[in-house]
């Protein structure tokens, strides 16, 4: 990674935590562990606060865990090097042993990867329940813990039906039972559950996050997600190409703006609430895409694949109300789309300038 | 008209106020006054309920089955309840003596986050044929869904009714509408409301539950309970009458019983001093108010900074040790501030 | 420093946090090895870290121990009074002490700073309650230097989250078990125990008060003798504390301790499953002296 891609996510964290050092003041000098550190929610968190120490002065101690260390060190050196952070390894359905000193917990061990939710379901499925299993046992004996944020899925809700502008906390839906394609989606809501249990028989301080779309540094471009897709193409000059009929609607929130998010739904968030975490503003993929070709000279041609006449059939939205976190923690999104897209564009050049695959 | 189910614990809440004095004759003429008004429930025993006479807590004048034969004896047609904290109270040594007395209807109740408490009780109680209700008290150290999760381990265990106790008259009439909206929508079975005064709001807070969907309401006469005392039941009765509900209750002969309970039960009658504010600002269980009193006494400490101390440990109810303990460390530390200041 | 092989070798049965909690405890003891931790789950927390520590585990329960008899002399067993009620005879038949820390009431009562050397004779004892190895203590002070003990009465408080949900379930029996105790320490004509579970957070530390009305109250008398008393205990539980008293308030005597755990296994707060298992072990060692004198003696 190049010292101006890590420049960048450090100026976007100032950006997005300034203003809540007040609130997030209770986190100071106090040890907080991150699940699923190597992931782009567990990095980006471990960029929020390793700001929060060098910039705001909190003198947080960072424990990272992950099932590969030398993953974590080879694509996070900047982070891994840290003296306030300590990196555990180990795989969370075995962590039996919960650092004794831990104030903070932000369980985000899954990986969001919908290309390994379809070839190893069965695994999916068992890191999410038995590692979130493993790590509530484990946090009944923490004699220090103030939060537990478990970070679950907008997808538990199960497909947002169309004619919902937004899904909000409250929407009972559900993953189709007994598909597999349900597999990552039943395990989060399975886990929220199981959290849920926890803090009522254990009386865990547990706060549940669920999530929507993101973009930003460390989402892999490989990950075949519309905002990914047209990015990679337009850098390496190829074709944005749009499945469907382009009208299917998504929302993608950046980064910085979700750690910032958590860290304050950690702190401040009512025990046994859930916050839906993401960008409430839609957009069509159409849309997007022109506004990632937008932002590259030449503009690259954008192509609809739309099939045959039943495309509509193929739309789908997923969008989340965020009144609550907006209401009542008084969260907003300071990188509206525009900026975020710009952002990602510019950060995606330093992170591989040199390699020959992008062009200027 | 809607109907409304009253239950009186001027027996049982207002022993609070006497250290837990009631004697049988007092119980036996408040009993006659209680079911000649008509009143639907009328709730005997110590302050804390059967099996609570303690040093801890304070011990009852009247044993608790002499008690409750007591009031089965004058209480004809009105339903004889009690009230009772698993911790205190066991099955085996208050329980069953307690129905082989004659009571009708059973109260367990429970710290508000600690309903997993009463399953036993209230599943004893059931079988056995009385009427039980699960009581979450302290409930405003809870939030709503947690109450209304609480709610629902008591409903599971066969609870016929919720009652949720204001036990440190903490509420402005909002909070109450927000949790008793909450949990009449969690639960299939009715919600009830245990009113405290100590910040004047005993009656609002009442109507309040009323007008989002509470079906009972617990009152006593002339407030009669501990610190600032409760709702006081006479008034609530005539507010409910303007307001056209039914308690089934005949008001001129309820306002005989209260002013039958100023003479007989009473020596004082409840009033909102200045500790009961300060007991209901800090959220602290109004039935503080005397062991404070005399702790600050003894060790020479303003009582209201026991108070907000108590309030910031989150202490609950039956946990009065803390309160020597608390007016010693404030002793100590005046004594070192002085020392300091010397 | 005595060898490994003259440590007598004891079994713990139930590896929940408890078992577990008194493992580190048996790791740590100049008498006692641990032979075997028994469970009935491989998978479980406590299994892991018996693994981890290099101990013998075993799933078969009990069957372990009719397997292999010479894996140990004494077994600890942490399960439930119902299990112990089914191990009990088993346990007799194979001639092993037996330390009970469920609520069974097989054995007899054993409160370490009190009574351990009468409990030396007994092949099975039985480990009380959390409240009454706090209280028995102050009781036994008491009825040493008090005649005509009318009441006694003791308030617990310990952390919510330090009651799991068996503890819950079986409120009533505590009750009732903590009662006889004091009955039986103190000679007293009533007892009373009552306790609280407190929600706040963070975990308090457990508190155990009591409270007692006698005829003419001593209160230098009782200072001096519960002094001794609390020397005794904090032999075995560091963390027992007198917070208020001996003294005489509202005409009742008073004293309140305060139990914070060792935090081996258990966190620090549960100072109420941490005084069973300092008292368990404490009984364990006693026997593992006991038997060493006798040894050298053969």
């Amino acid at each position: 990674m190049t010292q101006a891609a890590i420049a960048q996510v450090r100026q976007d964290c100032c950006e997005a935590l300034s203003g809540l050092e007040r609130q997030l003041s209770q986190l100071k000098s106090d040890h907080v562990l991150i699940t699923g550190g190597t992931g782009f929610v567990g990095s980006w968190l471990a960029e929020a606060l390793a700001c929060l120490n060098d910039d705001f002065q909190f003198g947080v101690k960072i424990y990272i865990l992950a099932r590969n260390t030398g993953r974590f060190q080879s694509a996070y050196p900047h982070l891994a090097d840290r003296r306030d952070t300590t990196i555990i390894q180990a795989d969370i359905r075995d962590f039996f042993d919960v650092p004794a000193k831990i104030n903070w917990i932000i369980h985000a061990a899954a990986t969001p990867d919908n290309r390994f939710h379809s070839s190893s379901p069965v695994e999916t499925m068992n890191v999410i329940a038995s590692g979130t299993m493993t790590l509530v046992k484990a946090v009944d004996r923490c004699v220090n813990i103030k939060k537990f944020l478990n970070i679950s899925s907008g997808l538990a809700y199960g497909p947002q039906p169309w004619d919902l502008e937004r899904i909000a906390e409250g929407y009972t839906g559900a993953p189709a039972s007994g598909a597999v394609s349900s597999a990552y989606a039943e395990a989060k809501r399975f886990a929220e559950t199981y959290c849920g249990a926890a803090r009522s028989q254990q009386r865990l301080p547990i706060v549940t996050v669920r999530p929507f779309a993101f973009l930003g540094p460390y989402q892999s471009l490989e990950t075949p997600w519309a905002i990914n897709n047209f990015i990679r193409d337009a850098l390496t000059g190829n074709v944005l190409r749009v499945l469907g009929d382009g009208q299917t609607v998504r929302s993608y929130m950046y980064g910085s703006d979700m750690a910032a998010w958590l860290l304050r739904i950690l702190t401040d968030g009512a025990i046994g609430a859930a916050y839906n975490v993401g960008n409430p503003e839609g957009i069509t993929l159409e849309r997007l895409a022109q506004l990632v070709a937008e932002r590259f000279n030449p503009r690259p041609e954008i192509r609809l694949n739309a099939s045959n006449s039943d495309a509509r059939h193929h739309r789908t939205i997923f969008i989340p109300d965020t009144t609550l976190a907006t209401t009542s923690l008084g969260l907003s999104i300071k990188t509206p789309l525009p900026t975020a897209l710009e952002r990602t564009i510019q950060w995606n050049r330093a992170y591989h300038a040199g390699s020959a695959k992008v062009a200027a | 008209m809607p109907a409304i189910l009253i239950s009186d614990p001027t027996l049982r809440d207002g022993n609070h106020a006497v250290q837990h004095k009631l004697t049988l004759k007092q119980i036996a003429v408040y009993c006659d006054a209680a079911d000649a008004a008509g009143i639907p429930i009328v709730e005997v025993g110590h302050g804390n309920g059967v099996g609570a006479s303690s040093l801890q807590l304070g011990e009852s004048a009247s044993p608790d089955m002499a008690a409750l034969r007591m009031a089965r004896e004058h209480l004809p047609h009105s339903k004889l309840g009690i009230h009772m904290i698993p911790g205190f109270a066991t099955i085996e040594k208050d329980l069953k003596g307690a129905i082989a007395a004659g009571v009708d209807v059973v109260r367990v109740a429970s710290h508000c986050t600690e309903a997993d408490l009463t399953e036993r009780h209230i599943g004893f109680a059931r079988e056995n044929g009385r009427t039980v209700y699960g009581v979450l008290m302290m409930s405003h150290m809870a939030s709503k869904e947690l109450l209304a999760e609480e709610a629902g381990k008591m409903e599971s265990y066969g609870a016929e009714g919720i009652i949720f106790m204001d036990s440190s008259g903490h509420y402005l009439p909002q909070d109450v509408t927000e949790r008793v909206k909450t949990l009449t929508t969690a639960l299939s079975i009715p919600v009830g409301f245990h009113a405290h005064n100590n910040l004047g709001m005993a009656i609002a807070n009442s109507i309040a539950a009323l007008d989002a969907g509470a079906a009972m309401l617990d009152g006593c006469a002339r407030g009669f309970g501990a610190g600032a005392g409760n709702a006081q039941l006479e008034v609530l009765v005539a507010v409910l009458e303007r307001l056209g509900y039914q308690t089934g209750i005949d008001l001129y002969k309820l306002l005989d019983a209260a002013d039958l309970a100023e003479r007989e039960l009473m020596k004082n009658v409840p009033s909102i001093s200045s500790l009961s504010i300060v007991s209901g600002l800090s959220g602290v269980f109004s039935g503080f108010a005397k062991p404070v009193a005399r702790a600050a006494q003894q060790f020479n400490v303003d009582p209201r900074d026991i108070f907000f101390e108590l309030g910031q440990r989150k202490v609950i109810a039956g946990q009065e040790d803390l309160i020597i303990e608390v007016a010693s460390d404030l002793a100590k530390k005046k004594v070192n501030s002085l020392l300091e200041a010397a | 420093m005595t060898k490994p092989s003259e440590k007598l070798k004891v079994a713990i049965i139930g590896s929940g946090n408890i078992g577990t909690d008194l493992l580190v405890k048996v790791l740590r003891s100049q008498y006692l090895q641990c032979g075997a931790f028994i469970g009935r789950n491989l998978s479980s927390p406590g299994m892991a870290k018996a693994m981890s520590l290099g101990v013998q585990v075993s799933s078969e329960s009990i069957g372990y121990i009719e397997k292999n008899p010479d894996c140990c002399d004494l077994v600890f067993d942490a399960t439930s009074a119902n299990d112990h009620k089914l191990h009990a005879p088993i346990l007799k038949r194979l001639g092993k002490i037996a330390v009970d820390l469920t609520p069974a009431q097989v054995g007899g009562m054993c409160s370490p700073a009190v009574n351990i050397a009468e409990c030396l004779d007994m092949p099975n004892v039985n480990m009380i309650t959390c409240g009454g190895q706090a209280s028995i203590p102050m009781a036994h002070a008491l009825s040493k230097t008090h005649e005509n003990i009318d009441y006694i009465e003791v308030v617990s408080s310990i952390a919510s989250r330090s009651a799991g949900p068996a503890t819950r379930r079986n409120l009533d029996e505590y009750i009732h078990t903590t009662e006889n105790a004091l009955k039986k320490f103190s000679s007293c004509a009533r007892s009373k125990a009552i306790l609280n579970l407190n929600p706040a957070q963070p975990c308090v530390n457990m508190q155990t008060t009591l409270l007692a009305k006698v005829d003419k109250p001593d209160i230098n008398g009782l200072t001096a003798y519960f002094k001794k008393v609390v020397e005794r205990v904090r032999k075995y539980v560091p963390g027992y504390r007198v917070l208020v008293g001996p003294l005489l308030e509202n005409n009742r005597v008073v004293i309140m301790v305060r139990v914070t755990g060792l935090g081996d296994y258990l966190p620090a707060y549960a100072g109420n499953l941490d005084i069973i298992n300092c008292a368990a072990l404490a009984m364990a060692e006693e026997y593992a002296k006991k038997m060493a004198a006798v040894g050298a003696k053969g």
